[in-house]
C-alpha cells in the first residue's frame, strides 16, 4: 500500500493539467512578468490604428475610418507633426485642443467659435505676422502657411509690427542725425516699413475680421517713433490689400497714428467694398478731413458699426459725419468718444438724428459738448424710439441740460443705458433718469 | 392651496428680490469700475484741453517774443546802418556797446524762452510720467475693482443660492410634512372605508354563492330536459339531413352522369371523328391496294388460267392414270381373293381332318362329312365360272365401267349417246356454221328469255355489245344452272329441235332455212326446247356422275354376300362340335395331369429304389464292417 500511496502523491506534478495545479501555474506567471496585465488583449483594430499613429504621415486611409477611430487617432498623435501633414486631413477636434494646450497657457475657445482648429491656425498666422521682420524674414515663410490655413482663419489680431531692422547703417543714421532731420525720411521713402499684407489678405478667403495695431510691444529702450506708426506705403499697400479681400466683415485699425491723409487713402480703395459692416479707428490722429473721408465711406457703404474714438475730430469733421448720418440707413453705432466735437458738432449730430431711424448706440463722451447738445439730444429722444443707448460723459452739460434730458426721459421708453456721469448735472436729475433707464431695461428684458 | 399660493409668491417675491439685488449690485459695481474710465476720459479731456491752452499760450509767447526779437532785430540793423555812417571810434565804440547790449538782451530774451520752454518741457515730462504712473494705478485699481465685483458677485450668487436652497429646502420640508399629514389621514380613512367595504363584500359574497348554487341546479335540471329536447331535435335534424344529403348525393351523380355522359359522348364524337379521318386515309390506302391487287389480281390470274389449262392437262393424265389404277386393283383384287379363298379352304379342311379324327378317334364315332356350303354360296369368285354366270351384280357394274372408261360405247344411255352422234354428225357437217349459230343462239337465248335480272340490264348498259352479250349469255347460263362448255351442246340440241319440228311440219323446210335456222327459230318455243335440252342435260350429268362414282367405288364392294360367304366357311366347324372339342380337350387335360403325375412319381419311385439299394449298400456295409 505504501508504494502505491506514494506513486499517486506523485502523479499530479506530472500529468499537469488538473484544477489546482492549473491554478498555481496561473497566479506564478502574473507574479513573475511584471509586465502581465488583466486587461484584455489589444483586438487587431487598436493594434493597427496604433500604427496608424505611429506613422501618420504615410497613412491615406484617414477619410474612411469612423469617428470613434478617428478620435483614437487624435489622442494619440503627437503636435509635433509637421502642418502639411495634418492641417487639411484632421478636422477640428481632440488633435488640436492638444496643439493649442501645448502652445498656448490661454485658450478662451469661445472667441474663435469653438473650434480649435481656427485658433490653432488663426493664432499660428498671427504669430507669424508678428514676428515677420521686413527684408530679413522671406514671404515665403508665410506663403506656405497660406494653403495650409487659408480655410479656417477668419479673424488675424494682429497686436504688433515690427520694422526692419537697420543695424549696419545706424551709425550713417546717427551722422544723418547729426546732419539733419530730413534725411530720416528721404531714408525711409523707398524702404517697405511693415509687413506688406497685399500679399497675404488676397489668398484668406475665409477672413471676416482684420485687427491690426501698427506697434512694437515691449521696445524698451529701442524706442523709434516710426515703430508707432503707419507710414505711407504700409498705408497703401494695406489699403490695396483691403480691396482685395471680398470677404472683410471687420476692419479694425487702432493705435497706428493714422493721419488725414492715411485715412483718405483706406477710404477710396474701401468705397466699394461689398461686405465691411464694422469699421473702427479709434486712438489715431485723425482730424476733420479723414472724418470727412469717414462720412464719405457712411454715405456709400453699408457700414454698421463706426468706432472713431481718441481721435481728433472738431466740429466740421462732426458735422459731416452728421450729414452722412442723416442720410444713412445702415449704421447702428457710432463712437466719437474723447474727440473734441464742441456744441456745433453735438448739435450737427443730433439734428441728423433726428431723421435717423436705425441708429441705436451713440457715444458722445468727452467731447467738449455743453447744454445746447443735451437740450438737442433730449429732443432727439423724446422723439425716437430706436435709440437704445446714449453716452454723454466726462461733458459740461450744465443744469439746464440735465432738466432737458430728464424731462426728455420721462416721456421716453425706448433707451436702457444713458450715461451722464461727471457731467456736472444735478445728482436728483441723474438718479431719475436712471430710474427711467432702468424701468426701461425691466422692460426690455420683459419683452 | 392658499399656503401653496402663499408660498409661490413668497417664492415670487423672493427671487424678484435677490434679482433687483444682483442687478443694482452689477450696476453699481460696474459704475464703479467704469467710473474710473470715465475720470480718465475726463481727465484726458480735461488735459487736451490744458494742453490745447498751453500750446496757444506758448505759441503766443513764441508770436510775441518772435516780434520783439524781430524789433530789437531792426534796431540792431538800424544801428548797424547808423554805424557805418559813424567815424568816431568812440561812437562808434558806443555804437557798438549798445548794440552788443541789445544783442545780449535779445539772447537773454531767447534764452530765457528756451529755459521757460525747456521748463515746461521738464514740467511736461514729469506730468506724463505722472499721468502714467497714474493712468498704471488706475488700471491696477480697475483689475482690483474688477477682481473685488467677480468676488462680490460670486459670493453674492453664493449667498443667494444658498439662500434660496435653504428657503426651498424649508419649504419642502414643510410641505412635505404637510402633505404626509394630510397622507396618512387619507390613508387611515381609506383604510377604514376598505375594511368596511371588504366586510360588505364577504357577506355579499357568501349570498352571492348561495344564490349562485340554487341557480346552478336550476340550471342544470332545465339543461338536462333542454339538452335531452335537443337531442331529440338533433336527431330528427339529423335524419333529414342525411336525407337531404342522400337526394343532394343521387342529384350530384346524376350531374356527374349527365356531365360524364356528354364527355363521354364528346370524346366518342371525337374518336369519331378521329376514326372516320383514319378510315378515310385507311380507304385511301385500300383504293391504292386495291388498284395494286386488281393489277396484281390481273396478272395472278393470268398465270391461273394458264396454270388451270395445265392442271386440265394434268387432270386428264390423273384420270387415265386412275383407270389404269383401277384396273390394276381389281386384278390383285381377284387374285387376293382366290389366294385367301384358297388358304380357307385349305383351313376347313385341315378343321375337317381334325374332326373326323376326334370324332373317329376319341370318340369312337363314325364321322359324316359335312355340307360344304361355300360351294353353294354366291361370292366364291372362280375363274372357270366368272364370265358365264356373273353372279355379282356389284362386279358386272365394276366391269361395265370399266368398259365404259376403256373407251366401250355399248352401253352408255340414250340421250348421251344422241348427243355424241349429233355432236359427231354436226362437226362433221356444220363445223363452219359452228361459231355464227352459237352467236345467234346465244342473242337467242340473251333476248327472248327473261332469265336476265333487269338490274343487270341496268348495269351492263354502259359496257360494249360484245361484252354485253357475253355477260348475258354468263348470267343467263348460269340462270340455267349450265357451264360454259354445255353451251355448244344446247346449241346442237336447239338445232336437232328445230330440225325435228321442221320434218314434222315440212320436211322440205329444212334444207332451204339451213342457214336461217338461227334467225327463224320461233322465241316461243325456245322455252320448250331449253326445258327439253335441261332435262336432257341432268340426265346426262347425272349419269356421267354415276359412272364416275362406280369407277370410284370398284375396291368398297357390297359386303354383305362376302359376309354371309365368309360365316359360311367360319362355321364349318358348328358349336356343339366346338363343345364336344372343348369336352374333349378337358379329358385329355386330365388324362394329361394324371400321365404327368404318373411320370412324376416313377421318378420318385426310381430315386426310392435307388436309395434303398445305396441303403442296404451301407447296410451291408456296415453288416460286414
Amino acid at each position: 500500500m505504501a508504494p502505491a500511496l506514494s506513486a499517486r502523491e506523485k502523479e499530479p506534478p506530472g500529468s499537469g493539467p488538473k484544477g489546482p495545479d492549473d491554478c498555481r501555474r496561473l497566479r506564478r506567471i502574473i507574479a513573475e512578468d511584471p509586465l502581465w496585465s488583466l486587461a484584455l488583449v489589444p483586438s487587431l483594430s487598436h493594434l493597427c490604428l496604433k500604427s496608424f499613429v505611429r506613422d501618420f504621415e504615410g497613412l491615406t486611409v484617414y477619410e474612411q475610418l469612423s469617428n470613434t477611430e478617428r478620435e483614437f487617432i487624435q489622442e494619440r498623435l503627437p503636435p509635433s507633426l509637421p502642418l502639411s501633414v495634418t492641417a487639411n486631413v484632421i478636422e477640428d477636434g481632440v488633435y488640436w485642443k492638444r496643439c493649442c494646450k501645448q502652445q498656448w497657457d490661454l485658450c478662451d475657445v469661445s472667441r474663435y467659435g469653438d473650434s480649435w482648429k481656427r485658433m490653432f491656425f488663426e493664432r499660428c498666422l498671427e504669430g507669424v505676422i508678428e514676428l515677420f521682420i521686413p527684408g530679413v524674414t522671406e514671404p515665403k515663410k508665410i506663403l506656405e502657411m497660406v494653403p495650409l490655413c487659408e480655410n479656417y482663419v477668419k479673424r488675424l489680431d494682429i497686436s504688433q509690427l515690427l520694422t526692419p531692422i537697420r543695424e549696419p547703417k545706424k551709425e550713417e543714421e546717427e551722422e544723418d542725425n547729426v546732419l539733419g532731420l530730413e534725411n530720416d525720411d528721404e531714408y525711409d521713402g523707398p524702404q517697405m516699413n511693415h509687413f506688406d499684407f497685399s500679399i497675404l489678405l488676397e489668398k484668406l478667403i475665409c477672413l471676416e475680421e482684420l485687427h491690426v495695431a501698427y506697434r512694437v510691444k515691449q521696445c524698451g529702450l529701442n524706442y523709434e517713433g516710426r515703430m508707432f506708426e503707419m507710414n505711407y506705403k504700409d498705408c497703401v499697400s494695406l489699403a490695396k490689400a483691403l480691396k482685395s479681400c471680398k470677404t472683410l466683415k471687420l476692419l479694425r485699425l487702432h493705435q497706428s497714428n493714422i493721419d488725414d491723409m492715411k485715412v483718405q487713402i483706406l477710404v477710396k480703395q474701401l468705397l466699394g467694398h461689398p461686405s465691411l459692416k464694422e469699421l473702427d479707428f479709434s486712438h489715431n490722429v485723425i482730424g476733420d478731413v479723414g472724418a470727412g473721408a469717414v462720412a464719405k465711406l457712411l454715405t456709400k457703404s453699408k457700414l454698421e458699426v463706426l468706432n472713431m474714438c481718441d481721435n481728433e475730430i472738431t466740429d466740421p469733421g462732426a458735422k459731416a459725419i452728421a450729414q452722412a448720418l442723416s442720410k444713412n440707413s445702415t449704421l447702428v453705432s457710432l463712437n466719437l468718444r474723447l474727440n473734441r466735437l464742441g456744441d456745433e458738432g453735438g448739435r450737427a449730430i443730433a439734428e441728423a438724428l433726428m431723421n435717423n431711424i436705425t441708429l441705436r448706440h451713440l457715444h458722445l463722451g468727452a467731447n467738449e459738448v455743453t447744454g445746447p447738445t443735451a437740450i438737442a439730444l433730449a429732443k432727439v429722444i423724446a422723439q425716437n424710439n430706436t435709440l437704445k443707448s446714449i453716452n454723454l460723459s466726462c461733458n459740461n452739460l450744465g443744469e439746464d441740460g440735465g432738466k432737458a434730458l430728464e424731462e426728455a426721459m420721462s416721456h421716453n421708453t425706448s433707451v436702457t443705458e444713458c450715461d451722464i456721469r461727471l457731467s456736472e448735472v444735478d445728482e436728483q436729475i441723474v438718479s431719475s433718469i436712471n430710474q427711467v433707464v432702468w424701468t426701461n431695461q425691466g422692460l426690455g428684458q420683459k419683452g | 392651496m392658499d399656503e401653496a399660493s402663499s408660498s409661490k409668491t413668497m417664492n415670487s417675491s423672493i427671487s424678484e428680490m435677490s434679482t433687483q439685488r444682483m442687478i443694482s449690485m452689477q450696476r453699481d459695481l460696474t459704475a464703479a469700475v467704469t467710473n474710473i474710465q470715465t475720470a480718465a476720459d475726463a481727465r484726458e479731456s480735461t488735459r487736451r484741453k490744458e494742453l490745447q491752452e498751453a500750446r496757444q499760450r506758448r505759441l503766443e509767447l513764441l508770436e510775441n517774443n518772435a516780434r520783439s526779437s524781430q524789433n530789437k532785430a531792426e534796431e540792431i540793423f538800424e544801428a548797424l546802418s547808423s554805424t557805418k555812417e559813424k567815424v568816431i571810434p568812440q561812437e562808434l565804440q558806443e555804437a557798438l556797446n549798445s548794440q552788443q547790449n541789445i544783442c545780449t538782451l535779445v539772447l537773454e530774451d531767447k534764452d530765457k524762452l528756451i529755459n521757460d520752454l525747456q521748463k515746461e518741457l521738464k514740467v511736461s515730462d514729469d506730468r506724463f510720467v505722472k499721468d502714467l504712473r497714474r493712468m498704471a494705478e488706475e488700471l491696477d485699481l480697475m483689475k482690483e475693482r474688477m477682481e473685488d465685483q467677480i468676488k462680490t458677485l460670486t459670493e453674492a450668487y453664493r449667498e443667494e443660492m444658498s439662500g434660496v436652497e435653504s428657503f426651498c429646502l424649508q419649504e419642502i420640508e414643510v410641505l412635505v410634512t404637510k402633505d404626509k399629514s394630510e397622507w396618512e389621514n387619507h390613508m387611515k380613512e381609506l383604510w377604514d372605508q376598505e375594511l368596511e367595504r371588504l366586510e360588505q363584500r364577504k357577506e355579499k359574497v357568501v349570498e352571492y354563492e348561495t344564490k349562485i348554487h340554487h341557480l346552478m341546479l336550476d340550471n342544470m335540471d332545465k339543461e338536462s330536459i333542454i339538452k335531452i329536447e335537443q337531442d331529440a331535435n338533433f336527431q330528427a335534424l339529423d335524419v333529414e339531413n342525411q336525407k337531404m344529403k342522400a337526394s343532394t348525393m343521387l342529384m350530384n351523380l346524376q350531374q356527374i352522369k349527365q356531365k360524364n355522359n356528354v364527355d363521354v359522348h364528346n370524346f366518342n364524337l371525337s374518336q369519331m371523328y378521329e376514326r372516320i379521318s383514319s378510315l378515310q386515309m385507311e380507304i385511301k390506302k385500300l383504293v391504292t391496294k386495291f388498284s395494286n391487287q386488281a393489277k396484281y389480281l390481273r396478272d395472278t390470274s393470268h398465270h391461273l388460267k394458264k396454270d388451270y389449262k395445265r392442271i386440265l392437262e394434268q387432270h386428264e393424265r390423273v384420270q387415265k392414270k386412275i383407270k389404269h389404277f383401277a384396273v390394276a386393283d381389281a386384278g390383285r383384287f381377284k387374285e387376293m381373293w382366290r389366294m385367301v379363298e384358297a388358304e380357307v379352304t385349305l383351313l376347313v379342311e385341315k378343321a375337317l381332318a381334325i374332326d373326323s379324327e376326334i370324332c373317329v378317334k376319341h370318340l369312337g364315332l363314325a364321322w359324316d362329312q359335312p355340307v360344304l356350303p361355300f360351294r353353294e354360296l354366291p361370292g366364291s369368285i372362280r375363274p372357270k365360272q366368272q364370265t358365264n354366270t356373273d353372279p355379282h351384280p356389284q362386279l358386272a357394274q365394276t366391269q361395265q365401267a370399266l368398259q365404259c372408261s376403256g373407251g366401250a360405247e355399248d352401253t352408255s344411255d340414250r340421250a348421251s349417246s344422241e348427243a355424241e352422234t349429233t355432236a359427231g354428225d354436226q362437226e362433221g357437217s356444220d363445223a363452219g356454221l359452228e361459231e355464227e349459230t352459237l352467236v345467234a343462239v346465244s342473242h337467242l337465248l340473251c333476248d327472248a328469255t327473261g332469265l336476265i335480272q333487269e338490274s343487270l340490264l341496268m348495269l351492263l348498259s354502259p359496257l360494249e355489245e360484245d361484252v354485253q352479250m357475253a355477260m348475258k349469255l354468263g348470267s343467263s347460263l348460269y340462270a340455267l344452272g349450265l357451264a360454259d362448255k354445255d353451251f355448244p351442246k344446247l346449241a346442237h340440241f336447239l338445232l336437232k329441235y328445230r330440225q325435228e319440228q321442221s320434218e314434222d311440219v315440212s320436211g322440205e323446210l329444212s334444207a332451204s332455212s339451213d342457214q336461217e335456222e338461227a334467225l327463224i327459230i320461233n322465241p316461243n318455243q325456245v322455252l320448250i326446247a331449253l326445258k327439253g335440252f335441261l332435262q336432257q342435260h341432268k340426265g346426262s350429268r347425272e349419269n356421267s356422275d354415276q359412272s364416275q362414282s362406280s369407277v370410284l367405288q370398284t375396291e368398297h364392294r357390297d359386303s354383305s354376300a362376302d359376309r354371309v360367304y365368309w360365316e359360311s366357311l367360319s362355321n364349318i366347324i358348328t358349336v356343339d362340335k366346338v363343345r364336344l372339342w372343348e369336352a374333349a380337350e378337358e379329358s385329355l387335360q386330365q388324362h394329361l395331369v394324371v400321365l404327368t403325375e404318373i411320370s412324376e412319381l416313377d421318378i420318385e419311385k426310381e430315386s426310392l429304389e435307388q436309395e434303398n439299394t445305396e441303403l442296404r449298400l451301407l447296410l451291408q456295409q456296415s453288416l460286414s464292417s
